[in-house]
């Protein structure tokens, strides 16, 4: 396989290892290592030969997202169908890993954001290190926790996800063990052995996998400033029922760095995408894997056709473009974001089809819910 | 086949008594492939929206909704389990009922922090009566034992001090009762007297040169008997007893009455004690009291009706007992909306896990060693449960309905909610029962494991059918309504408004003689038959009263003399208010594959209503040739929803982990690993 390619492909008898090659963009998923990432898995899985496979990024990134720069262009030039395309397949790719009847293990080893959360969360093993920086910062540039994050944040312990979707505040891979986001934790100078050893595994039984990876994995400690250490207080305020009760419960609580940094982060992110991420992340608590990736795709097609509200192109616009980190949203106040027009991101667009999902036969019991 | 079938099995009984060596592995009674699980989600479709339609049924606070079931699974005292690689919530039903009363207090505690109440007392308009009404439900969804302890405490206890009490009684206890600094429970019924409250014994003097009440508890049948709260968490109670003042008795009255202090210990002058172990809702206390020459302040006397002065003397501005003990009790119609509605959901959930099982198990080959077939895909299962899917959805709209005209309520509609609530906690809650038997036994011996809901649910909600007003009295009394309204009609010679009887000023409707598939499943025609049933009987009820009553009988005796006339025309009046309530949800629908499958949904409820029901053919409105006909229809529909069945269940909106396990990968959840 070409080395230029953006995605590497190393066959090592029984394993396949996938990794991730676009460095300088911190590997931010194009449209094109999408349409390869799921040709290979789907091919894969119809491959006897193959028990395993493992994911990784080169570079000091695992993936830092979608690549929403060609997205917006696409928008620009009045073309937002194309920019759905993208999150279509991008979908398709996370709901076949999410129902992979073989083990995936994805090594993160550096930053996991957005689209890259979206590409190893789903499946059954995620290694993090000391190098792990977890985020989804959606939210900040308009956009949502999309990628089927609907249904792996509302999974964690109490309101956890809430706090990690709405803020997008960062995770190091201590706190991504703590909450279950990751499943294994280990010194990445060991990662090479581990690799070494995964690659002699001529079997698919999750449970020889997992034997491997529990003898190399180590308790790490939370740090002294780990969100996770306030989970009492997340539990407290982000239960709230609306964006705004959770800004007022946290403006409630006694004061402190981490309390003002949360409050700061809520206030910078779109209230359009507040609202909508909020609502998102409540009803894939109650929904598979499928619903919650057909639901965000609806939403998605609203957010790019900007028929509602346009902060998508203007966050990007002030994060990834000028740079300017002064986005203007619209609505700007939460309160000009109403019920109704949240409402609406949660319908059909006209004259654009649902998200089709392949289906999926013989799918593993635990194949539906890993977290 | 059999031939073939026997001469296997009588190789196989030989070769057990010969002890020969196994058959060869084409013949192995050892199946090659094991029985997988697939879910229903891989071979059934969806044919319309089943969000918009999980939004119609829900009626209101759909995402209210859904923020209550997070907060409960987002909880460890909610008693998450894995089961098949699936996360459920459901109550331990095998925990004492110690246990369960401690549970569900703590779950109560949980939810007050994550502000669930908020406003449930202190706010006012539909608006906030809707929210507070779809929370309860979902409440009453993870368990009934929870929504009833928050139902007794918000809606009997707080309704009662909001709706019996003045300013005084506001501002002391609504917020308090909010916040639960008081706990409240509702002393009501006694040993002797139930459904007649205005039996009860319970007896209250006025002693003016200390300006208390005095409450006693004259004799054993007089202790205040199932008080939800009373035997374990309640500090306070409303006290409904006789008022005598004087030495005259002005009627059944209602006090406030502190029965514990604030560590938990009984007041003087109260006894408590235990109801004991009951065969569903363990999780609430219910407990029994007695009052020894209990003092009060004359304050406590809950006064929005009448009132005693200081120096005792009883003024109140309804001066016939009859009119006052009626507005008194008006406002307690919130408990039989509240019963109504959550027996639907029950019902869903039996209806749910039973349909979602019988779309993934299978039973018996048609043809010899042909797969084996889906339980759904049985006619005679389809039979059993898709008209009960049918009734269900009606039901869920006129319980949606009078939870409409309940939060919408003005002095004017007060009779109407009494009679409509009443014929509908009845006629849901006994659906609900039937609902969940015929559930239980179509799982098959999985029904039996609490953990499955739909034994369990038996228990949990059989109460229904008797708390608030017993179902058979509460018929009696749409009957006896309808016979007062027929009567003050014809009497002022003036036509009918109101209670759906405008159909009654037009002359008679006409049944064709010869039912097709297409009269059967017009709406006009199921109006119509629906119409002439409830009409012929209230005249035919109404005749037979006035016979009796010419021959010199009172109109108590000739109402009961004519009990079997009365219960069917309450059946008759409250099922053709269910199928208006379903026509005008449908008829609101925007044409489209949503609107064609509640029309079947609607068309089923209407036709099995005609099938299960004697009276048609007794009375003669339909003949048999026309009752062969609904039979058939029946059947032909039965096939028709068969594809929609689980899109149906899904538009319940109940999510996964409210369900059972074996609604889910039953395989996996009995599987050894997970033992």
């Amino acid at each position: 396989m070409a080395s230029h390619s953006q995605v590497l492909v190393e066959e090592k008898s029984s394993v396949r290892i996938l990794t991730l090659n676009r460095p300088k963009q911190l590997n931010a998923l194009s449209f094109q290592m999408i349409s390869r990432l799921l040709q290979l898995f789907l091919a894969y899985e119809e491959d006897p030969s193959v028990k395993l496979v493992i994911l990784k990024g080169q570079g000091r990134a695992f993936c830092a997202g979608g690549d929403v720069s060609a997205v917006v262009r696409d928008i620009g030039q009045g073309n937002w169908r194309l920019g759905a395309k993208f999150f279509a397949d991008e979908y398709m790719l996370n709901y076949v890993m999410a129902t992979y009847t073989k083990p995936q293990v994805s090594i993160l080893n550096g930053i996991v954001m957005g689209g890259g959360a979206g590409v190893s969360v789903h499946g059954p093993f995620r290694i993090a290190t000391q190098n792990t920086v977890f985020a989804m910062p959606e939210t900040v540039l308009g956009l949502f926790p999309d990628v089927g994050a609907s249904y792996f944040l509302s999974r964690l312990p109490g309101f956890f996800g809430e706090y990690v979707g709405l803020t997008g505040a960062r995770l190091d891979g201590a706190d991504m063990l703590a909450c279950g986001l990751a499943t294994h934790y280990l010194p990445s100078t060991r990662l090479t052995a581990l690799e070494a050893e995964l690659c002699r595994v001529d079997s698919s039984d999750p449970t020889v996998v997992s034997a491997i990876l529990d003898a190399y994995t180590q308790n790490p400690h939370l740090k002294q400033q780990s969100a996770y250490h306030r989970l009492d207080v997340i539990d407290r305020c982000f239960s709230g029922r609306t964006v705004e009760e959770i800004i007022a419960a946290l403006e409630r609580e006694a004061s402190d760095d981490w309390i003002s940094t949360t409050i700061r982060a809520l206030k910078k992110a779109s209230p359009a995408s507040l609202k909508i991420s909020l609502r998102s992340i409540r009803e894939g608590r109650l929904q598979g894997v499928g619903q919650c990736l057909s639901r965000e795709y609806r939403m998605v097609c609203h957010v790019l056709k900007g028929d509602i509200s346009k902060d998508f192109v203007e966050g990007c616009r002030a994060i990834l473009i000028d740079k300017d980190k002064n986005p203007k949203w619209e609505p700007w106040r939460l309160e000009e974001m109403k019920d109704r027009m949240v409402e609406q991101y949660f319908k059909r667009v006209e004259e654009e089809e649902d998200l089709k999902l392949p289906a999926r036969k013989n799918l593993p019991a635990l194949a539906m819910a890993k977290l | 086949m059999s031939e073939n079938r026997a001469l296997q099995r009588a190789h196989i009984l030989a070769n057990h008594i010969l002890r020969s060596p196994p058959l060869p592995s084409s013949l192995s009674l050892a199946r090659e492939v094991c029985l997988q699980y697939s879910p229903p989600e891989l071979n059934e479709s969806y044919g319309f929206d089943v969000k918009e339609m999980r939004r119609l049924l829900d009626g209101h606070n759909t995402e209210d909704r859904d923020w209550l079931y997070g907060l409960m699974m987002q909880s460890n005292l909610f008693n998450r389990k894995e089961r098949g690689g699936k996360i459920f919530v459901s109550p331990d039903y095998n925990q004492t009922m110690e246990q369960q009363r401690e549970i569900t207090m703590k779950r109560i505690w949980y939810l007050l922090e994550k502000g669930v109440y908020r406003g449930w007392l202190t706010d006012s308009g539909p608006e906030a009566e809707l929210k507070k009404l779809a929370l309860l439900e979902v409440c009453g969804i993870y368990d009934h034992s929870l929504s009833i302890k928050l139902g007794v405490h918000f809606f009997l206890w707080g309704n009662a001090v909001k709706f019996f009490g003045t300013k005084r009684h506001h501002e002391k206890w609504l917020k308090n009762t909010e916040d639960y600094v008081v706990k409240g429970c509702f002393a009501m019924t006694e040993l002797g007297h139930g459904s007649n409250v205005r039996g009860i014994e319970t007896v209250t003097t006025y002693d003016p040169r200390t300006g208390e009440f005095v409450i006693n508890t004259p004799c054993e049948s007089a202790q205040k008997y199932w008080i939800g709260g009373a035997a374990k968490h309640a500090t306070h109670t409303i006290v409904f007893s006789q008022l005598n003042i004087n030495g005259t008795n002005q009627g059944v009255h209602a006090f406030i009455a502190q029965i514990r202090d604030e560590d938990g210990n009984i007041c003087p002058n109260i006894r408590v004690a235990d109801c004991g172990h009951k065969i569903g809702l363990n999780g609430v206390d219910n407990g029994r009291i007695w009052f020894d020459n209990l003092r009060i302040p004359r304050e406590n006397l809950l006064n929005s009706v009448a009132d005693v002065s200081p120096d005792g003397e009883y003024v109140s501005a309804i001066k016939d007992p009859d009119q006052r003990f009626g507005a008194f009790m008006a406002p307690l119609t919130s408990g039989r909306v509240t019963i109504a509605s959550s027996a639907i959901y029950s019902a869903k959930v039996g209806l749910a896990i039973a349909l979602r099982y019988s779309l993934s198990r299978r039973a018996f080959s048609v043809k010899a060693n042909g797969p084996e077939v889906l339980l759904l895909d049985y006619p005679s299962h389809q039979r059993r449960l898709l008209p009960l899917l049918a009734k269900t959805y009606a039901m869920s709209f006129a319980a949606n309905d009078l939870k409409m005209i309940y939060v919408k309520r003005t002095p004017e509609t007060n009779k109407a909610i009494h009679v409509v609530s009443s014929g509908l906690k009845a006629v849901l809650t006994w659906h609900n029962m039937h609902t969940l038997q015929e559930c239980r036994e179509a799982v098959g011996g999985q029904g039996v494991k609490t953990e499955n809901l739909v034994g369990q649910l038996k228990g949990e909600f059989d109460v229904q059918t008797t708390f608030e007003g017993d179902n058979n009295v509460l018929m009696q009394q749409v009957s006896k309504a309808l016979f007062a309204e027929y009567v003050s009609c014809k009497k002022r010679n003036k036509p009918f408004r109101g209670l759906g009887l405008e159909h009654m000023n037009s002359s008679r409707p006409v049944l064709p003689t010869q039912l097709s598939s297409s009269t059967l499943r017009c709406s006009q025609f199921q109006k119509n038959v629906f119409c002439l049933r409830e009409r012929d009987l209230l005249e035919r009820f109404t005749s037979e009263v006035a016979q009796l009553q010419g021959r010199g009988e009172s109109r108590e005796s000739s109402f009961l003399v004519n009990h079997e006339l009365a219960e069917d025309l309450g059946k008759a009046f409250t099922e053709k208010a269910i199928l208006q309530t379903i026509l005008d949800a449908e008829a609101k629908l925007p044409a489209g594959s949503m609107k064609d499958v509640l029309g079947l949904v609607r068309s089923m409820y209407a036709l099995i209503s005609i099938e299960e029901d004697p009276s048609f053919l007794r009375y003669g409105y339909l003949s048999r040739d026309n009752v062969g006909d609904v039979r058939r229809e029946v059947s032909k529909l039965c096939g028709e929803l068969r594809p929609h069945a689980l899109a149906l269940v899904s538009s319940f909106g109940i999510p996964d982990a409210f369900l059972g396990p074996i609604a889910f990968n039953w395989v996996e959840a009995n599987a050894w690993s997970s033992v």
